[in-house]
C-alpha cells in the first residue's frame, strides 16, 4: 500500500512497512498485525481491525497478497514512518450483530463484511471535517459512520504534518482523497480511473454541494458548529448525487455524461445551423432587455440547444454541467413553470442565481432555463418565455427540434459516416471549446458493464494524453477485443475503438474521413459562439 | 443522506490510560468485557444506535489512546464531537486528578463554541474493585464545580451503568443539538462585476 502524496510513487520503503500478506481479508475475525515495532505487535494483535484491513477488508475481495508499505513524501522516509507506525494504527470495531447480543437495536447491517457493498466497482464517501457522514453512494451512511471516523483520522493525520493526502493505492484499489472547505471527499475504485480522473468526479460532486448550498453559506455554517450534521441541509436532493453518479451508482443506467465530466465538456445538440440561429434570435430578442438576466440557456436531452450570455461572462463546462444534471432529474419541472434558486460555483460560488425553469411546450420538451441575479424576476421571465416558445413555433424550430429529438442521437451521425461500420465509439473535443462530439452507444456498449469497459479504454487513453509530466500526442494499440486511437493536435483530441479486426492503414484512412466529415459538419453539432445580450 | 430526519453524534472518550476507556466502549458496544490490558493506539472507533425521545440515534464513538506516546491525533480527534466522555478509576487517584487536564485540553483543541455548556459526562468506572480510592462524594464535588457536569459510577466489567450512562450521553448531547437552529439566512444577492463573479475565465475552458 502506498501513500502518493506529489505524483511520485514510492514504494521502494522497507524500513516499516505494514506487512498484512499474512493475512486473510475475508476472516471474520482478523489477526492482522500492523505495526512492525516488536513493542506494540501485542498489542495491536488482537484489535479487531486494522486501518490497512480495514481499507482493504471494506473494499477488496481479492486475495492479493502484497507487501505494502505507507511512505509519506518521498524523501523523509524513515523518519515520517517510523511516527506513522505508531500513530496511524487506528483500529475500528464494527456493531456487528454479536452471539450474545442483546435487544433489537442491535440487529445492525455490517457493510464492511458484505461481498455485494465491497464489491462495487465505486465508492463515494462525503464527510465533515469532524468525520461526521454527509454521503454514501452505497450503503446506509450511519453505518458507516464507523469507517467515516477512520478517513477522516487519515486525513488529519497526513494534516497534521503540514501535508495533505492525495492518495492510497492498496490492493488494486485507489482511493483519492479531495479537502475542499469545510469538506472530505473521498472515492475508492478497482476501475482504469486515474487519480486525476477521480478528482475530477470529486470535483463535479463538491460543486454539486455548492450548487446545492452555496459556499458562503456551508462555511458559514461550519464556521458556527463544527459539528454540524449536513445531511439536514441536503435531504431532498440525494438523487441530485445519485444521478451525478449515475454510472456508478446501483441504477443501472447506462449513460454517456462520463464521457463528459472526464473531458471537462458538455455535449450540444445537433441542429442545422439556420435552426440553431433562429432560436438564437427568437431568445436573444426577448431577453436582451431584461436587467439582470446572465444567462439562457436551452437544452434538450442533457445536451445544449443554445446559450445566450451576457456580455463578458462566460459559462463554464462544469456549471453547465450542473444544470443537466439538475434538469434531468427533476421530472417536476415538465408540469410547470418553476422558479429555483441554483448556485453556478463557477460563475459565483458565494451567490444564487435564480432560475427561470420550464419546457418550452408540451409538444416540444426542450427546456429553457432564464437565469438571473434578481430574485424578483419571474414574471418578467415568465412573459419572456412565453414570447420565445410563441417565436419558435411560428418558425418552426419547436418542429426541427422535436425531429432531432425523435432520432436516435446521432443515428444521421452514422449513417453519414458509414463506410466505417468498424468503428465502435468516439470521442471528439475541439481544442477551442468545451463541447464533446460522441455517438450513443450501441452494441457492443449497450449494457452497463460493456460500457465500463469502454470507459475503461477512455480513461486510460486520457490520463496517457493528459499525463502532467509526459503527455502524449499520438497512441495507436491493438487490444485483444479492440484497436484504439487517440491522438491531440493543435486544433482538437480524437479518441476512437475500432473493431479489432482492421490494420493501421485502414484506421488512418477511416479517422481522416471521419476528420474530414466532422470539419464539414461541424457547425451542426458544435457552436463556434454563443450570442451575448 | 435520505428518509427521515437522522441524528449521528460523534462522542469522545478521554482519561488516563488503563482507566478502562476501551472497556467502557465494549462493554457497550458488543457487551463484552476482557481483563486482558491492550493499550490503543491512535483510536478506536465504534458505532452503535440508539433511541432517544424515539428517535433513532447513531452514535459514532471515538474511543482514544490514555497513554501520550499513541496520542497523535490530538486535534483531529476532538474537532466537531457533539459530546466528551471523561474517565477515571476510582482506584487510582491520580487519573481523577488528571480529569481537570482533560476536560481543559478538551476545551482548548476542540474549542466548542459555548464552552460553559458544552455536555460533559464523568464516568468513575471500576468500582468492582474492592479498593477504592476515590470517594463518590469527592467526585461529585468536582462534577457539581464544572458546572454540574452528570457523574456515573460504571464497572465495564459487570456492565454495571455503562447502558444508562450512555443513554445519558446521546440525550444531553442531542438537546444540544436540538437547540441549534439551522442557520437560514439566504445568500446575498448576486452583485455583478463583483469580486466574486469576475468576467472573463482563467482557465480557458468555456463551453
Amino acid at each position: 500500500m502506498e501513500v502518493e502524496q506529489t505524483s511520485i510513487r514510492s514504494d521502494t520503503n522497507s524500513t516499516c512497512e505494514y506487512l498484512d500478506a499474512e493475512s486473510d481479508p475475508d476472516a471474520n475475525e482478523p489477526e492482522t498485525s500492523l505495526y512492525q515495532e516488536a513493542d506494540f505487535e501485542q498489542e495491536a494483535e488482537q484489535q479487531n481491525h486494522s486501518i490497512i484491513s480495514e481499507l482493504r477488508d471494506g473494499l477488496d475481495a481479492t486475495r492479493e497478497t502484497s507487501a505494502s508499505a505507507l511512505s509519506p513524501e518521498p524523501g523523509q522516509h524513515s523518519k515520517g514512518l517510523a511516527a506513522s507506525a505508531e500513530s496511524l494504527a487506528l483500529s475500528t470495531s464494527t456493531s456487528a450483530k454479536t452471539e450474545d447480543s442483546i435487544g433489537g437495536l442491535e440487529e445492525e447491517y455490517d457493510y464492511q463484511h458484505d461481498s455485494l457493498w465491497r464489491g462495487q466497482k465505486k465508492h463515494i464517501f462525503i464527510l465533515s471535517e469532524a468525520g461526521k457522514p454527509i454521503f454514501s453512494l452505497h450503503g446506509n451512511e450511519d453505518k458507516l459512520a464507523t469507517l467515516f471516523g477512520v478517513i477522516q483520522a487519515l486525513v488529519s493525520f497526513v494534516q497534521l504534518g503540514q501535508d495533505a493526502i492525495t492518495s492510497i493505492h492498496a490492493a488494486g484499489i485507489k482511493f483519492a482523497f479531495m479537502q475542499r472547505s469545510s469538506l472530505i471527499l473521498v472515492a475508492a475504485t478497482r476501475s482504469n480511473m486515474s487519480v486525476q480522473q477521480l478528482q475530477l468526479q470529486l470535483g463535479d460532486v463538491y460543486n454539486q454541494i455548492l450548487s446545492i448550498l452555496t459556499y458562503s453559506h456551508m462555511t458559514k455554517i461550519f464556521e458556527k458548529r463544527k459539528n454540524f450534521d449536513l445531511r439536514r441541509l441536503l435531504s431532498g436532493s440525494e438523487r441530485l448525487f445519485y444521478n451525478l453518479l449515475a454510472n456508478d451508482s446501483s441504477s443501472a443506467k447506462v449513460s454517456n455524461n462520463i464521457f463528459t465530466f472526464l473531458t471537462n465538456s458538455i455535449l450540444v445538440f445537433p441542429l442545422p445551423t439556420t435552426v440553431r440561429s433562429q432560436i438564437t434570435s427568437a431568445i436573444h430578442s426577448n431577453c436582451s432587455k431584461i436587467k439582470n438576466l446572465v444567462f439562457a440557456v436551452l437544452i434538450a436531452n442533457n445536451k445544449l440547444i443554445a446559450l445566450v450570455r451576457m456580455k463578458k461572462y462566460s459559462i463554464h463546462p462544469a456549471d453547465l454541467r450542473l444544470i443537466f444534471n439538475l434538469i434531468e432529474c427533476s421530472e417536476s419541472f415538465k408540469s410547470s413553470e418553476n422558479w429555483s434558486p441554483i448556485c453556478l460555483p463557477k460563475f459565483d460560488m458565494n451567490g444564487y442565481l435564480h432560475a427561470h425553469v420550464s419546457y418550452l411546450a408540451n409538444d416540444c420538451q426542450a427546456c429553457l432555463l432564464l437565469l438571473s441575479v434578481d430574485r424578483d424576476a419571474f414574471f418578467t421571465l415568465s412573459e419572456a418565455k412565453a414570447k420565445i416558445t410563441e417565436k419558435l413555433r411560428k418558425n418552426h424550430c419547436l418542429e426541427a427540434i422535436n425531429k432531432e429529438l425523435q432520432q436516435p442521437y446521432n443515428a444521421k451521425l452514422y449513417q453519414q459516416v458509414v463506410g466505417i461500420p468498424e468503428l465502435r465509439h468516439f470521442l471528439y473535443k475541439p481544442k477551442s471549446t468545451a463541447q464533446l462530439l460522441c455517438p450513443m452507444l450501441r452494441h457492443p456498449y449497450k449494457s452497463l458493464e460493456e460500457l465500463e469497459s469502454l470507459e475503461a479504454i477512455y480513461c486510460d487513453l486520457l490520463h496517457r494524453i493528459h499525463n502532467g509530466s509526459r503527455p502524449l500526442k499520438l497512441i495507436y494499440e491493438v487490444k485483444e477485443r479492440e484497436v484504439v486511437l487517440a491522438w491531440a493536435t493543435g486544433t482538437y483530441e480524437l479518441y476512437a475503438v475500432f473493431e479489432p479486426v482492421v490494420d493501421k492503414a485502414t484506421v488512418i484512412k477511416y479517422v481522416d474521413n471521419l476528420i474530414k466529415w466532422i470539419e464539414k459538419e461541424y457547425d451542426v453539432y458544435f457552436i463556434r459562439n454563443h450570442a451575448t445580450f | 443522506m435520505s428518509g427521515r430526519k437522522k441524528s449521528l453524534l460523534k462522542v469522545i472518550i478521554l482519561g488516563d490510560s488503563s482507566v478502562g476507556k476501551t472497556s467502557l466502549m465494549n462493554q457497550y458496544v458488543n457487551k463484552r468485557f476482557s481483563n486482558q490490558y491492550k493499550a490503543t493506539i491512535g483510536a478506536d472507533f465504534c458505532t452503535k444506535e440508539v433511541v432517544v425521545n424515539d428517535r433513532v440515534v447513531t452514535m459514532q464513538i471515538w474511543d482514544t489512546a490514555g497513554q501520550e506516546r499513541f496520542q497523535s491525533l490530538g486535534v483531529a480527534f476532538y474537532r466537531g464531537a457533539d459530546c466528551c466522555v471523561l474517565v477515571y478509576d476510582v482506584t487510582a487517584p491520580n487519573s481523577f486528578k488528571n480529569l481537570d487536564s482533560w476536560r481543559d485540553e478538551f476545551l482548548i483543541q476542540a474549542s466548542p463554541r459555548d464552552p460553559e455548556h458544552f455536555p460533559f459526562v464523568v464516568l468513575g468506572n471500576k468500582v468492582d474493585l474492592d479498593n477504592r480510592q476515590v470517594s463518590t462524594r469527592r467526585a461529585q464535588q468536582w462534577c457539581q464545580s464544572k458546572n454540574d457536569i452528570p457523574y456515573y459510577e460504571t464497572s465495564a466489567k459487570e456492565g454495571f451503568n455503562v447502558e444508562m450512562a450512555f443513554q445519558v450521553i446521546a440525550k444531553n448531547a442531542l438537546e444540544l443539538e436540538a437547540e441549534a437552529e439551522v442557520i437560514n439566512d439566504f445568500p446575498d444577492q448576486i452583485t455583478l462585476g463583483s469580486q466574486n463573479n469576475r468576467p472573463g475565465n482563467p482557465d480557458n475552458c468555456q463551453c
